[in-house]
This record gives C-alpha cells, structure tokens and sequence, in this order.
C-alpha cells in the first residue's frame, strides 16, 4: 500500500537527458501504465522508482518518505523482468524464497508465503522445478509469484507480457488484473501494448523522449488528448489528423477545399484530429471531404476503410461489422461533426 | 537463379570431406607421434633405447623396471615433485581461476573509474610472456624473503590475464543484467548475488578457466627453476630436467635417460585425468530457462 511521488525527476546518462523533470504522483493502490514509444524513457521511469538507477536530480517518495537514496530492497518494492530474470539454478520454490532469506524471515514463515503464492498463482505441482523446465507462462507466473511473497509496498512491471504469445498474452493479463483486484496493491506497469494499456490502468502515463505527454485515465486519453502525440498514440487504428487553417466560421485544408460547420472556430486552430470512429463514409459529392477508397480491411467485427484524399493524404474510418456496400477504387464522401473534433494549435497542444 | 547448399550427397561435400579428414589426420600425427615417441621410450632399456627404433616397441619390455627406479631414485624424490607439482598448480590453478571470475564479474558487470585502461592493460598483459616477467619477480619476491618457499611460484601464477579476458567475455554473456537486478530487487548484497545466483551459472566458465591455469602451472618451467633452488622443493618439470642434466654429463649412470622419459609419461597422466574430471563441468546450457532469450 503505497503512495509513490516523482518530484522534479531527472535523469542523465553522461550528457544525454532521458527523463527531464517528471512529476508524477501515483495514488495508493492505482494501477499505473507507461505507456510511448521505444526509447521514451518508460523502463528508465520505472527503473528510477525501483530503485535500479539514482536519479541526476529530484525526488522520490513513497508514502511522503523521501527514499531518493535508498537501495532497491529498501523501498520495498518489487519488480517483475521483461526476460523474467529467474534464478537458473534455482528450483521454483527457491526463487520465490530467495527473497524472504535473504531478509532472514523464519522458514516456517517463508515456507507459509511460499505455499500461499503458489496456491494463488497454480505453481503448486512445480515447486521442485528449474525455470528451464517450465514453460513460458508458467516462468512468468514464477516471475509474478517472487514478486508477490514479499509483500512489497508496490508492484512494478516491465513488459512483463511481451514474450509471450497472443493467447497466452490476454490470460496472463487477465490473472494480472485479478491480482490487482485481490491484493490491492499499488502497481506501475510498462508496456507497448495498447490494449494491455487500456484494459488494465486505472490512470495511464504516456510519455515521448523523457518527457510525461499526459496522465489521464484511459477514457480521458482517448476522448482528450492533451496535444497531437498522444491523439496518435492512443488509440487503434490511430487518430485522423489533418491540417487546416480557420477562416471565420469553415475550416480550409491544405488543399483549399473548405468545409463550414456554421459555427465559430478558434482562431489559433492548426490541425483537427478525428477518430476512425468519427468520420461518416458518405455517397460521392456529399459531406466536407471527397476522397477515393484504396484498401478496404476486413477484420469480421469492423471493416476499416483507407480513403486517400489527394493531397491530403490518407484518412481512415471504420464501420462495426462487414460492411459489404464499399469497394475499393470507389469514390465517397466523408462527413465529420464539428463537436466531435479534436482542435490541436501549431505546436499540437489541445484548444478548449 | 537460386541458391543450392551443399548437400551430404553432392560431389562437392564429398571432396571437402577427403580434404578435411587428410588435414586433420596430418596434424593428429604431427602431435600424437612425439607423445607415443615418449610411451615407447618409456618402456625400453637404456641400451634399447638408442639402438632400436625410436617409434616401436623394443623386444625387451622395460616399463615396470623403468617405473621401480623413476619412484626409487634418490629416496623415492621423484614422488616427492609429483606431489609438489601437484600442490603449486592446484593451489595457483583455483586462486587464478577465482580471481580471474572476480576480475572477470566486474568487468562484465559494473562500471567504475578507470574501468578502460585496467581492460587494456589485462588485454595488454595476455601478450605479454610469464617468462618475460620472472627476472624482475625473482628480485621482487627476493626482496620479500619469499624465493625457495612455495608462495614465490604460487603468487606470481595467482595472474592469470588470458582467464580475466575469458571469464569477462563469459560472464558478459552468460548472465544478464536482469537477472542481477532481480537479485538486488531481493534484497541481496552484491557478494551475495555473485556467490549464490552468479557463481553456479558461470560454472563452465569457471571450470575452463581452472583447467586452463592448471595445466599451465603443471608444465611451468622457467618460474619454478628461478625461485627455486632445494630439490624437494622441484616440481616434476625442474626435477626432470635436472635428472635429464645428470644423465648428459654422464655422472648418474646412463641408465637415467629412460627414467626421464618414464617422468615425463608418468607427469601428463594427472593432466588427462584433470582434463576427464572436469568434462563434466562443460554441460553448459545452465542459464537457459531463467531468462528468456
Ligand atoms: N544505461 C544507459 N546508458 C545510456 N543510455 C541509456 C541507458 N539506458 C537507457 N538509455 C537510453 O535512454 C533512453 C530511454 O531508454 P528506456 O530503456 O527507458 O526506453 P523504453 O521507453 O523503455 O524503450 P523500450 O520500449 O524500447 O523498452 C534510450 O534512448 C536509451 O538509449
Ligand atoms: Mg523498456
């Protein structure tokens, strides 16, 4: 149970900044997902709180004690690896112990949390196993387990899913979930993967070379980005994006064409972004744009349709279902709703 | 056009096989011969063993005599070098092997000042002969009052830059940052994740680097013959060539040449019995399962 605060936090690996000045405050008991793009400093982020790398400058509290120079151990937090990071030689049981021995815990106690984990995370018929004889879920569970026998204050997770496959990906983040659940245990988790991103976090971390972008829930992300990176970001298939410049009450694009919503437009506006999900395909001449369909994707449960406007590029909409009535090569409208546009200024911060 | 591999069945990989097998045997010969010159000598007479066939076996069997007089000759002292052999390079063998795993860990794993210029200078060392060395160590150790004790052909062989060098490149490999993270996640100090998660996956390593030392301790020569000056403080290779030099200049009888060669057969069986024990160290694959690759 913990409350874990980033003051100011910096960090430098000899004269490249990697994370400038981040301010984060994680509620007790959130679960907490950094999400961006490679190389944006997530691992680094959660490195930093873990303990694993000293910060150039700042602070870091974890329930309001500044633990800025602690060890890892000390603060009482546990992390789950990427690779999983077991202990080769180590038989199961002895890899979720290490820990608890190393804190010198009585070994009927430590036998007791062993057990209990194990029972939890169906790791009971393995314990005399080495991680070389398990199988890729079964380590990650291992993984999880080492993490949950120390009780720690806080959970942390980098990418713990990626190495494993598809169906075993969505399991595993369901078990993640539950765990959440049961234990109510603050937990920060990396990720690349978007559904894993919106489906677990209570409040979501995007950030883009070192820097947070926006903290939000998952819905705030998705219905309000703060600036154009996190409209692209977030969000599959991305965000529509097209520049625009505002002449009284329409908007001109790039290609001239206008389009007038009869109502005011701010008049810093630069780029409106829509979702796929907020462009309507019409018949050939209606609607604010005319384009042509070039690839039609049918996924069964939605059919995503690329219309290429010319010299605007390529925007994308998507329909639930199979819709049957588009082709590609065929001509269409398309029609935006004033409400529904995302206004973003020359340097991509959000309007109103 | 489309590439086409060699297959076991083109006339190709049939020819390169022949070529292969007929280097390879060339220099199986090339080695072998010297060390079954050295089986067969030790098996003949003294007179055999200039009048027969320096290759084959002489009609007259000598093997067993020749062993009686190498382990009787002055008191039984060739027993006495085996033994000290066998105390020098075992002692030196684990000292450099473990400290080369240390050097090695902390090359691989850490960072700390001057980290650079101390890899250059062990990779600089590894070019640079013992025997260069063992002069201005005679005068070292001299000084300290530790030439003709054991420590003054034990501590210079402690070094040993060609095992720093591999264990640095092993370890690099085979033990990932995440896992010793995961070790400090756990609370344990760095000796601690060294000696109980690190050591037991480097054993390969460890065991290369062991054997290695070892055996270049065994056939040391010239460090031996500078430190040391009493006779039951030789190792086999100093007492050998000793026993060689009586026999050239006539004084010991000529019986002696034969007993230096039974020496010298009866010296590489520790060897090989060292190379078949530690066998079972280079299993590898010990990593694989804990961290996914
Ligand atoms: N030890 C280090 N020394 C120097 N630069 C580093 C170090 N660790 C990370 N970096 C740099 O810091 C930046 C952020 O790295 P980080 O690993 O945090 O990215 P990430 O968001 O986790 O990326 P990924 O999604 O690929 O894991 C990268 O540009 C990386 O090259
Ligand atoms: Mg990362």
């Amino acid at each position: 149970m913990a409350v874990i605060e980033l003051r100011d936090i910096r960090k430098a690996f000899g004269a490249v900044e990697v994370i400038g000045r981040a301010n984060l405050t994680i509620d007790d008991g959130a679960f907490v997902i950094f999400v961006g793009p490679s190389g944006s400093g997530k691992s680094t982020l959660l490195r930093l709180v873990a303990g694993l790398e000293d910060a150039t400058a700042g602070q870091i509290l974890i329930d309001g004690a500044d633990v800025t120079h602690l060890g890892p151990a000390e603060r009482q937090l546990s992390m789950v690896f990427q690779s999983y990071a077991l202990y080769p030689t180590k038989t199961v049981r002895q890899n979720m112990s290490f820990g608890l021995e190393v804190a010198r815990l009585p070994k009927a106690e430590i036998k007791a949390r062993v057990d209990g984990v194990a029972d939890i995370l169906r790791l009971g018929d393995y314990l005399d196993r080495k991680p070389r004889a398990l199988s890729g879920g079964q380590r990650q569970r291992v993984a999880i387990g080492r993490a949950i026998v120390r009780e720690p204050v806080a959970f942390l997770f980098d990418e713990p899913l990626s190495n494993l496959d598809a169906a075993l990906r969505v399991e595993m983040r369901i078990e993640i979930a539950k765990l959440h659940q049961r234990l109510g245990a603050t937990m920060i988790y990396v990720t690349h993967d978007q559904v894993e991103a919106m489906t677990l976090a209570d409040q979501i971390v995007v950030l883009d070379k070192g820097a947070i972008q926006q903290v939000g829930t998952p819905m705030e992300l998705y219905q309000r980005p703060a600036n154009l990176f996190v409209a692209q970001f977030i969000g599959s298939p991305k965000m529509n994006v097209l520049a625009v410049r505002p002449d009284g009450s329409a908007l001109v694009f790039a290609d001239d064409s206008r389009a007038d919503f009869g109502m005011p437009v701010p008049p810093s506006l630069a780029h409106i972004g829509f979702r796929p999900e907020e462009v309507q395909l019409l018949p050939a001449g209606q609607g604010h744009l005319q384009g042509k369909v070039e690839v039609v994707e049918r996924l069964g449960s939605d059919t995503f349709v690329h219309v290429g406007l010319g010299a605007l590029g390529i925007i994308t909409s998507r329909m639930p279902g199979n819709v049957l009535t588009i082709s590609q090569g065929q001509p269409v409208g398309l029609g935006l709703t004033m409400t529904q546009l995302h206004p973003f200024s020359r340097d991509g911060i959000r309007l109103s | 056009m489309s590439i086409v591999g060699k297959s076991a069945h083109s006339a190709k990989f049939r020819r390169n096989r022949w070529l292969l097998t007929a280097i390879l045997s060339l220099y199986f010969i090339y080695t072998f011969l010297p060390l079954f010159y050295v089986i067969t000598a030790a098996t003949k007479s003294n007179q055999d063993l200039f009048s027969t066939f320096g290759l084959w076996f002489a009609a007259d069997f000598q093997l067993w005599e020749n062993l009686e007089t190498l382990f009787t000759i002055q008191d039984g002292i060739f027993l006495k070098w085996m033994a000290n052999t066998a105390y020098y390079s075992s002692v030196s063998a684990i000292g450099a092997a473990l400290f080369a795993t240390f050097a090695g860990y902390a090359f691989a794993k850490y960072t700390f000042f001057g980290k650079k210029l101390m890899l250059a200078l062990v990779l600089g060392a590894v070019m640079i002969p013992q025997t260069a060395l063992v002069i201005p160590m005679f005068l070292m150790l001299s000084n300290l009052g530790l030439t003709n004790t054991p420590l003054a052909v034990i501590l210079p062989s402690l070094v040993f830059p060609p095992g720093v060098f591999l264990m640095w490149a092993y370890i690099d490999d085979a033990i990932s940052n995440e896992l010793i993270e995961a070790g400090r996640m756990d609370g344990a100090g760095e000796f601690h994740i060294f000696s109980s998660i690190a050591f037991r996956m480097l054993m390969p390593g460890f065991a290369t680097v062991l054997i290695l030392a070892f055996v270049a301790n065994w056939n040391n020569y010239f460090l031996p013959l500078v430190m040391l000056n009493k006779p039951d403080m030789f190792p086999i290779t100093v007492g050998l060539a000793q026993l060689y030099s009586t026999a050239i200049s006539g004084t010991g009888g000529v019986l002696l040449f034969t007993v230096v060669m039974t020496g010298a057969l009866v010296s590489i069986v520790p060897v090989i019995a060292a190379f078949l024990i530690m066998q079972r160290f280079w299993q590898g694959g010990l990593g694989a399962g804990g961290v996914k690759a």
